[in-house]
């Protein structure tokens, strides 16, 4: 059953610039360095758009960047095989991303996990939490810590559609990541 | 000991960590020799550590996780200080280096 968490629609006007890449899987080699050279794109890309809004270039590329990065990095490094899709507008002010692959059903789990967290706590004292607890534990990956970075020192809004896919054997995660520039 | 890329480099001078450039590595085991160098400066018990960041311009996630890591660890060896130097000029550090104080309240924070 699809399930959903938070705002999962890209919608912006039909006015506003959109963007859509596919980084297929196969002859590519999705890799590391991918998801850095993509998200430098999207954001210099978005930047200079969101600065005819007087919009400050230097820190909307950050953010676009960062936030970019971050999600790519969560899509690439615990992805099942299958194409990640990026998807991005900008409208005023509001620039979404929007990012779709496969992962394990275990992966999906965690990240339900995490999800129930973010949504049910102080997301402040959940970062805290988890640099503690990556802090003692060191075969921990850090991960999670993307997600509320974005939200606690972003002020990013996340939302979610996880869909089991029919052989079981992977799940289709699509991510959503709305933030006011300024 | 310095440690170089085409996108960083982290070195170090007397008790002074410098980083410079880009950072977005894949995780714990690929920052693990970064690690290695700030704990290595730790056992060696300096009244101050100072990690100078002014220079570092974009840092993952999972390089956050490494600051955040060695905070605590700073916290857990009382003879020594933290100093965090850094500048608004970039964003990403007015934005997550506040989130050290929280971990451990001694921790001299300077963001120009």
């Amino acid at each position: 059953m699809t399930a959903h968490f938070g705002h999962t629609e890209l919608d912006a006007g039909s006015e506003a610039p959109r963007l859509r890449i596919v980084l297929s899987e196969g002859p590519l080699e999705l890799r590391w360095t991918h998801c850095s050279l993509t998200a430098d794109f999207i954001a210099d890309l978005f930047a200079g758009l969101a600065a005819r809004a007087k919009i400050d270039e230097d820190g909307a590329r950050h953010t676009i960047g960062y936030l970019a990065n971050e999600l790519l990095e969560n899509a690439v490094k615990f992805r099942a095989p299958g194409d990640v899709v990026v998807e991005a507008t900008l409208d005023g002010a509001e620039f979404t991303l929007a990012i779709s692959n496969y992962a394990t059903p275990e992966m999906a789990k965690g990240l339900e996990g995490l999800i129930q967290d973010i949504t049910s706590k102080d997301p402040s004292d959940l970062l805290i939490e988890r640099m503690e607890a990556n802090a003692e534990n060191p075969e921990s990956t850090g991960s999670g810590l993307g997600l509320l970075t974005l939200v606690n020192d972003y002020g990013v809004r996340l939302g979610w559609t996880i869909e089991p896919q029919a052989a079981g054997a992977s799940v289709h995660i699509r991510t959503i990541a709305n933030v006011t520039l300024s | 000991m310095e440690i170089k890329t085409a996108e960083y480099r982290v070195w170090s001078e007397g008790t002074t960590i410098f980083y410079e450039g880009t950072m977005r590595l894949s995780g714990t085991e690929a920052y693990a020799p970064i690690q290695e160098m700030m704990d290595k400066m730790l056992e060696a018990k300096p009244a101050l550590i100072i990690l100078d960041l002014r220079n570092l311009e974009f840092l993952n996630s999972s390089g956050i996780n490494l600051l955040a890591k060695f905070t605590i660890n700073v916290r857990k060896n009382p003879g020594t200080g933290l100093e965090v130097r850094g500048t608004t000029r970039i964003p990403w550090q007015g934005k997550s280096l506040q989130n050290l104080k929280k971990l451990h309240s001694a921790v001299n924070l300077i963001i120009d």
